[in-house]
C-alpha cells in the first residue's frame, strides 16, 4: 500500500479500464495469486480443508449473491436453498453417470431455472416484499428436497458424492480438491469484476438505481432483474455442487437451511453489497471469526487465570461475533471494502489528507 | 436566426394527434395536438400543473395515453414500453437529475449507449475477446460528446458529489450518447443560476448543430425559451391554449392571463 497514484497517465481506454490499473495493485494481485497457489505446499492439511477450502467456496458462494444483491439490487434470503438445488442437481447426474463437468453445468442451469421462477416475484415487488417471496423460495425447496426421497435419498437421508474426475484429474486428494475450489472462485471472481466494467453490469445498476432512468436510455428493466436472477443462481447452484463435492462431500438438507441464508447476506452485507474484495473479506469474517474467537477463549482459559464455565466458553465467542457485525456495519455501512478503501486511500496520499475520489 | 431557420427542415418528427390522459377523475390532458419538424427547438410552457410533464410522460411510454395517437417518424409509438421508445430514437432528461448514483460520470455516460452495445454476462466473463474492443469503441464516441459539454474535470467523479449544474450537463451527455433524432429537455435549467443558465443554452445549442438533433424544451425561464425556440406550445389545466412563433405564442392574451391572471381579477 506504500506507494503513490502520482505520475500514473493512461493513454488507451483499454489500460485505463484495466482491472487493476495501478501496476503496484497488480504486482500485490500476482502475490496473492501465487500465495493461494502454493498454499498446498506450506498450509498443514487441516489449514488448508477446513479453513482456505471453505473460505474459498464461501466466497465464490457470496460472490454470486453480491451480484444480485449488490448490483442489481434484489434482495434474496434464500439463496441456501439456490446452492441445494445445485449440490443435489449435481449428484444426482454424476450418480446417472454424467461427467462432472457438465454435472457443474446441469447444477448452474437447475439452479437458475428454479431461481429465475421465484426472481419473477422481483418483477412486482421490491424490498421486504421480495424478502419475503424469497423466503417463500427456502421453505419450498427444503421441503421439497425433505419430502421428496427421490431427491434426498429418503428421510433423515444422507447422499455422497461419488468419486469424479474434473478434466481427467481425479478429485480425491485434498489438494486437487482445493485446486478445483480456487479455479471456481478465481472464475466467479473474474467474472465480477468484468461484469463491473462492462455494458452488463452498467445496466443492472441502472436498473438498481432508478428502473424508470434506465427504460429511458433504452434499458428493459423486466429483462435485467431476470438475467440478475438468472446469472445470480446460474454461479449460486455451481458453487453448491462445488460446495457438495470437495467440502461437504455427503449432504443432507440442513447444510442448505435458512440460517445458512441469513449467513451469507451477512457476509454480503458486512464485506460490502456489490463489492468484490468484500466477498472475501465477509465470508472471512463470518466464517473464520467465530473459530478464532473460539480458540483464543479456549487458549486464555487454559491459563486458568479465572475460572469460565464450559458453557460460558461456548456463549462468548458467539456473543462478541454478533457484537463484532453490528460494530462493522456501525462504523462503516459500507462494510469491510469500504474500511480496507479508506485505509489504502489514507496511505496513497500520505502524510497528506485530500484524496481526489 | 438565419441559420436557424436553414436547420429546421420540413419533415415532421414527432406528431400529437387529440393525446388524452386520465388519473382517475382527473383529466391531465384534454386532446394535445402538436407537431415537431426536424431540427427545431421546441418550446412547451405553461403554470404549474398545467400538464408539460405528463405530455412528455405520455410521448416517452411512462404513461401512455388512453385516447389519441403519437407519431414518431410516422410511426405510431403510444402504447410501446418505454425502453423500446427509447430504442427507437426518443431521449429525455428529467426535471429532477435522474443519474445513477453508484456510478461515476463517465459510467453514466457510457450508459447511454446501451442501446448500441450487445451487454451479456458471457462476453463479460471473456471481457479480453469479446467485449474489450465493443467498450472501447463505444468510449471513443463518449469522448466525443464529454468533449463537446467539456465534462473532462469530473469524468472519473462519482456522480453524486459534483454540483447541481454539472450533474444535468451529465444527463444531458447520456441522453446525447444514444444519438436520438428526438430529445425531451424537462427543465434543464431548473435551480440553476444565471451563468449555468448561460452555459447551458450554449450547450443546447451546440449539440443541436453538432448532431442535428430535434429537441422538445420544457422550461420555466421564458428568456430561454424566447432566445432559443423556434416555436413554443402553452399548455394550462390539460389544454393548449396557444401555438406557434415563441414570441407570438407567449404574449397571447390567454397566455398572460393563465400566468398572472386577468386584469379584472386584479383587487
Amino acid at each position: 500500500m506504500f506507494y503513490r497514484l502520482s505520475g500514473i497517465k493512461h493513454t488507451r481506454y483499454a489500460s485505463s479500464r484495466a482491472l487493476w490499473p495501478v501496476t503496484a495493485d497488480r504486482r500485490i494481485m500476482q502475490v496473492l495469486v501465487a500465495l493461494a497457489l502454493l498454499a498446498p505446499f506450506f498450509l498443514s492439511d487441516l489449514y488448508l480443508t477446513s479453513y482456505m477450502l471453505p473460505w474459498l467456496i464461501w466466497t465464490a458462494a457470496a460472490l454470486s449473491l453480491t451480484l444480485l444483491m449488490g448490483m442489481a439490487g434484489q434482495l434474496h434470503f434464500g439463496f441456501a436453498a439456490v446452492l441445494a438445488i445445485g449440490a443435489y442437481t449435481s449428484i444426482h447426474l454424476t450418480r446417472a453417470g454424467v461427467p462432472f463437468e457438465f454435472a457443474l453445468l446441469g447444477a448452474g442451469l437447475m439452479s437458475a431455472f428454479i431461481g429465475v421462477i421465484f426472481g419473477a416475484a422481483a418483477l412486482r415487488v421490491k424490498g421486504l416484499y421480495l424478502v419475503m417471496a424469497t423466503l417463500a423460495m427456502q421453505y419450498l425447496v427444503e421441503w421439497v428436497i425433505i419430502n421428496v426421497p427421490a431427491i434426498s435419498g429418503g428421510a433423515q437421508a444422507t447422499l455422497s458424492t461419488p468419486d469424479v474426475t474434473f478434466l481427467f484429474v481425479p478429485l480425491q486428494s485434498d489438494a486437487s480438491l482445493y485446486y478445483m475450489a480456487l479455479l471456481w472462485t478465481v472464475v466467479v471472481t473474474l467474472l465480477l469484476l468484468n461484469i463491473k466494467r462492462t455494458s452488463f453490469g452498467r445496466a443492472l445498476v441502472a436498473v438498481r438505481d432508478k428502473d424508470f432512468a434506465a427504460a429511458v436510455i433504452g434499458v428493459d428493466p423486466v429483462k435485467y432483474k431476470l438475467l440478475a436472477f438468472f446469472a445470480a443462481s446460474f454461479l449460486g447452484g455451481v458453487t453448491g455442487a462445488i460446495l457438495a463435492f470437495c467440502y461437504y462431500q455427503a449432504v443432507t438438507p440442513e447444510q442448505f437451511g435458512f440460517n445458512v441464508s441469513i449467513q451469507l447476506v451477512a457476509m454480503v452485507l458486512v464485506g460490502g453489497l456489490g463489492s468484490v474484495i468484500g466477498a472475501y473479506l465477509g465470508a472471512g469474517f463470518v466464517l473464520l471469526l467465530p473459530i478464532v474467537l473460539t480458540n483464543v477463549l479456549a487458549f486464555v482459559a487454559s491459563y486458568e487465570w479465572m475460572p469460565i464455565s464450559f458453557n460460558l466458553i461456548a456463549h462468548i465467542p458467539l456473543m462478541v461475533y454478533g457484537a463484532l457485525i453490528i460494530g462493522v456495519l456501525l462504523y462503516e455501512p459500507l462494510g469491510l471494502a469500504k474500511i480496507y478503501d479508506n485505509l489504502r486511500k489514507y496511505f496513497v496520499v500520505w502524510p497528506f489528507r485530500h484524496t481526489q475520489s | 436566426m438565419t441559420k436557424t431557420q436553414e436547420i429546421v427542415g420540413q419533415q415532421t418528427v414527432l406528431e400529437c394527434e387529440e393525446v388524452c390522459r386520465w388519473f382517475g377523475g382527473l383529466q391531465a390532458l384534454k386532446g394535445i395536438t402538436l407537431t415537431v419538424k426536424e431540427g427545431e427547438i421546441f418550446g412547451l410552457v405553461g403554470p404549474n400543473g398545467s400538464g408539460k410533464t405528463t405530455l412528455v410522460n405520455a410521448i416517452t411510454g411512462f404513461y401512455p395515453p388512453q385516447q389519441g395517437a403519437i407519431r414518431f417518424l410516422g410511426e405510431p409509438i403510444n402504447g410501446l414500453r418505454p425502453h423500446r421508445i427509447a430504442q427507437k430514437g426518443i431521449a429525455r432528461t428529467f426535471q429532477n437529475v435522474a443519474l445513477f448514483k453508484g456510478l461515476s460520470v463517465l459510467d453514466n455516460i457510457l450508459l447511454g449507449r446501451h442501446i448500441f452495445m450487445r451487454p451479456s454476462s458471457l462476453a463479460s466473463l471473456f471481457y479480453w475477446w469479446w467485449a474489450q474492443k465493443e467498450e472501447v469503441s463505444h468510449r471513443v464516441k463518449v469522448e466525443e460528446v464529454i468533449d463537446l459539454l467539456q465534462l473532462e474535470s469530473v469524468r472519473d467523479q462519482p456522480v453524486d458529489v459534483i454540483p447541481l449544474g454539472m450533474q444535468k450537463r451529465v444527463e444531458l451527455a447520456r441522453a446525447l450518447c444514444a444519438e436520438p433524432r428526438f430529445l425531451v429537455l424537462d427543465e434543464p435549467m431548473a435551480g440553476m443560476n444565471q451563468e449555468e443558465k448561460e452555459y447551458m443554452v450554449r450547450f443546447i445549442l451546440d449539440a443541436r448543430d453538432a448532431m442535428g438533433v430535434t429537441m422538445l424544451l420544457i422550461e420555466h425561464h421564458m428568456d430561454v425559451v424566447t432566445a432559443i425556440c423556434n416555436r413554443a406550445v402553452v399548455l394550462n389545466n390539460g389544454e393548449k391554449i396557444a401555438e406557434g412563433p415563441t414570441r407570438e405564442a407567449i404574449n397571447d392574451p390567454a397566455v398572460v392571463a393563465a400566468y398572472i391572471g386577468k386584469t379584472q381579477d386584479a383587487a
